[in-house]
């Protein structure tokens, strides 16, 4: 070859480098770009569900009008009935307005307006027969009118607000009597119909008790499998068709899984419903080839001169792997584990069968107790029609990829940990 | 010859990969405190057959080990016979140094710990040191015994894979090429070693280097395609061998 082919071909092969790498880099901020556009999308109409809507509200706490006074014990008071105070609360926002515009202004607060008057009350005993103001949740029209979600100039019947309504929250705004505050409740409260009510602690709770059924299934079931597997089983047939299998059941679709929790845990155990416990069950049956696998994979890329040397020392089988190889499959397998569990944390149609869909109105205090779990929320509120649930479901979108990058975080920081004792 | 004491005795030892034949009748005496260097061409067997010495081959699978091992006239070759105490008279040092993912400390105090020789942690400690001193490794490594034992360099680590295998007073020393990942520094460290440890203990090496075996052994035997063709003394063998074989091996005819 002379010297001019000779540069012919150099040039050829530094022009396919060039475009390996322009295709490697394109699609990577392919990739960047829809992760962004996602982000985005979600951030946009999630953030202001982090924010709840309150009008400042002058109460009169008249001890006839609630039927209860000062010696009354707190479970009286829990008892007794708020509602009139509220209302005449309301009603002084706009006095002498015809009885049909009185609705109106009463549907301003939330239904769980009298609950909060009773709990400001049980706080604060000294403001009987006096007059106090107190904060009080918007309805989640107000609310969404607030963060500016609902536009203002359609006309009137095809709003959820009327023009009077409107006109009274300019009045409080210039008043400066409507107040934003962040949404506690939002991360405390269950399900519920009222979006300005409605919160992920139930779910939240649900995930976490689920999630810990899961762990504690799956982590030991999964890493003995794999250590028998890898380690002692003999090599033949029926283990192989073990290994096989385990492969194949890393690929069912997890409503498969979701089947067979409802056929056998609920139908043939009876274990109770909807709740953490079979989710989490049914979690760990999915979990665990995806914890036996990298597990096995872990303790497979250990040397085998770790063995050996182990081994030439008189160590037994059992000694030798537990001492000495699995502490050193121990990041891959941990890494392999935490991925396992937040794809569990993500997984919403198994848990679909087994009623982890059903309204839940409490939250749950132990796994025993029905519940939700965070993606079936955001199922339950990505179909529901009121505005408030729509940033609601992104809400909840937010934390869930909180809770996911959390969990992943920790996986890399055990994996350094683990790998940085001994290199 | 004659008069020394015979440690390990092999008789129509056989050994089987598969199907495949590795080793033919080997019948070989080791004698005590004495250094044995096996040589041969690779593929040969000597590493085949050091890993019956100490029951190594149980390992593979397809691995057959036929024939009589004795060890001070008792035979350790059979099924009902526990490997783990054979193991325990019988260390061994890898051809690529392999000390575990523990500190230093640990390394050395992982085969007094599984067997129970130490009584406490000053016990510990006293085998530790003296391990290591008995490997020349001590005055390295006497500040840093919690660092990670795979942090050393190449040398030191084989010296720490000695000082552990002899942490557990094992009556032979097995050396697969121990030398063979080590610049020739280290080697003629781990070389003075061998000549200080044949004090008290039987050491049988399998080495490449025909100097080598020359410098360490009191006794060598040549391997070829399976079968023993010589055993003598080592002086016997490199100035004059039996066998036309050895002799073209040694001199670098082949291998």
């Amino acid at each position: 070859m002379n010297n001019k082919a000779k540069e012919i071909l150099l040039k050829k092969r530094y022009r396919a480098e060039k475009r390996f790498r322009f295709f490697g880099i394109s699609s990577i901020i392919l990739a960047l770009s829809f992760l962004c556009i996602l982000l985005v999308n979600i951030f946009t109409n999630g953030l202001s569900a982090f924010s709840r809507t309150e009008i400042l509200l002058k109460v009169n706490f008249n001890e006839k009008k609630i039927g209860i006074n000062i010696n009354s014990t707190d479970k009286e008071i829990k008892q007794a009935n708020f509602d009139e105070i509220l209302q005449e609360a309301l009603l002084n926002l706009a006095p002498n307005v015809p009885e049909l515009k009185q609705a109106e202004l009463i549907d301003l607060v939330s239904i769980d307006a009298t609950i909060e008057l009773k709990k400001f009350y049980l706080k604060n005993k000294d403001v009987l027969n006096k007059t106090s103001e107190v904060a009080l949740t918007l309805s989640d029209d107000i609310d969404q009118v607030h963060k500016g979600n609902f536009p203002r100039d359609i006309p009137e019947d095809r709003r959820r607000f009327s023009d009077f309504q409107l006109k009274i929250y300019d009045e409080q705004i210039a008043k400066k009597k409507i107040i934003s505050e962040f949404n506690w409740p939002f991360l405390f409260n269950a399900d519920s119909r009222e979006p300005e009510i409605a919160g992920v602690g139930a779910s939240l709770m649900g995930s976490f008790f689920t999630l810990i059924v899961c762990l504690l299934l799956s982590f030991p079931l999964g890493i003995l499998a794999a250590i028998y597997l890898e380690e002692f089983a003999p090599k033949n047939k029926i283990t192989e068709i073990i290994e096989v299998n385990v492969n194949n059941l890393a690929a069912v679709p997890s409503i498969v899984f979701g089947l067979l929790g409802l056929g056998v845990f609920l139908n043939y155990f009876y274990l109770p419903r909807s709740t953490p416990l079979v989710g989490g069950l049914v979690l760990a049956l999915m979990t665990l080839p995806r914890i036996i696998i990298p597990c096995r994979a872990a303790l497979k890329a250990v040397p085998p001169s770790i063995r050996e040397g182990a081994l030439a020392l008189g160590a037994s089988k059992v000694q030798t792997v537990m001492h000495n190889v699995v502490p050193l499959a121990m990041p891959g397998t941990l890494s392999g584990t935490i991925i396992g569990l937040s794809q569990a944390l993500g997984e919403t149609a198994p848990l679909l069968l087994i009623g982890m869909v059903a309204f839940i109105n409490v939250v749950p205090s132990t796994p025993f107790d029905p519940s939700a779990v965070l993606p079936v929320q955001v199922y339950l509120w990505s179909e529901s029609a009121e505005r408030g649930f729509v940033e609601k479901t992104s809400a909840t979108i937010i934390i869930l990829i909180f809770f996911l990058a959390f969990m992943n975080s920790f996986a890399i920081y055990l994996r350094n940990k683990f790998e940085k004792r001994w290199s | 010859m004659v008069n020394e004491k015979i440690k390990i005795s092999t008789r129509n030892l056989n050994v089987y990969y598969g199907i495949k034949q590795a080793l033919f009748d080997i019948n070989l005496d080791l004698f005590e405190k004495k250094v044995t260097a096996l040589i041969g061409p690779s593929g040969c067997g000597k590493s085949t057959f050091i890993r019956c010495l100490n029951r190594m081959n149980d390992v593979i699978d397809i691995c057959k080990v036929e024939g009589s091992i004795k060890v001070d006239g008792e035979e350790i070759n059979g099924k009902e016979i526990d490997v783990n105490v054979v193991r325990e008279r019988i260390g061994m040092v890898f051809q690529k140094p392999n000390p575990f993912p523990k500190s230093i400390y640990d390394n050395i105090a992982y085969g007094p710990r599984i067997h129970g020789l130490a009584n406490n942690q000053d016990d510990l400690d006293r085998i530790v040191e003296n391990s290591l001193k008995k490997a020349a490794l001590w005055e390295e490594v006497k500040d840093r015994l919690n660092q990670p034992g795979t942090g050393l360099s190449g040398g030191q680590q084989q010296r720490l894979c000695i000082a552990r295998a002899i942490s557990i007073n094992p009556e032979v020393i097995l050396m697969d090429e121990p030398c063979s990942a080590l610049d020739p520094i280290a080697t003629a460290k781990i070389e003075e070693l061998i000549d200080e440890l044949k004090k008290s203990y039987t050491i049988v090496i399998v080495t490449h280097s025909m100097s080598q075996a020359a410098r360490v052994s009191q006794n060598t035997g040549f391997f070829h395609l399976g079968k023993l063709l010589e055993f003598n003394l080592t002086e016997k063998i490199f100035k004059n061998p039996d066998n036309k074989m050895t002799q073209d091996y040694i001199t670098g005819r082949f291998g």
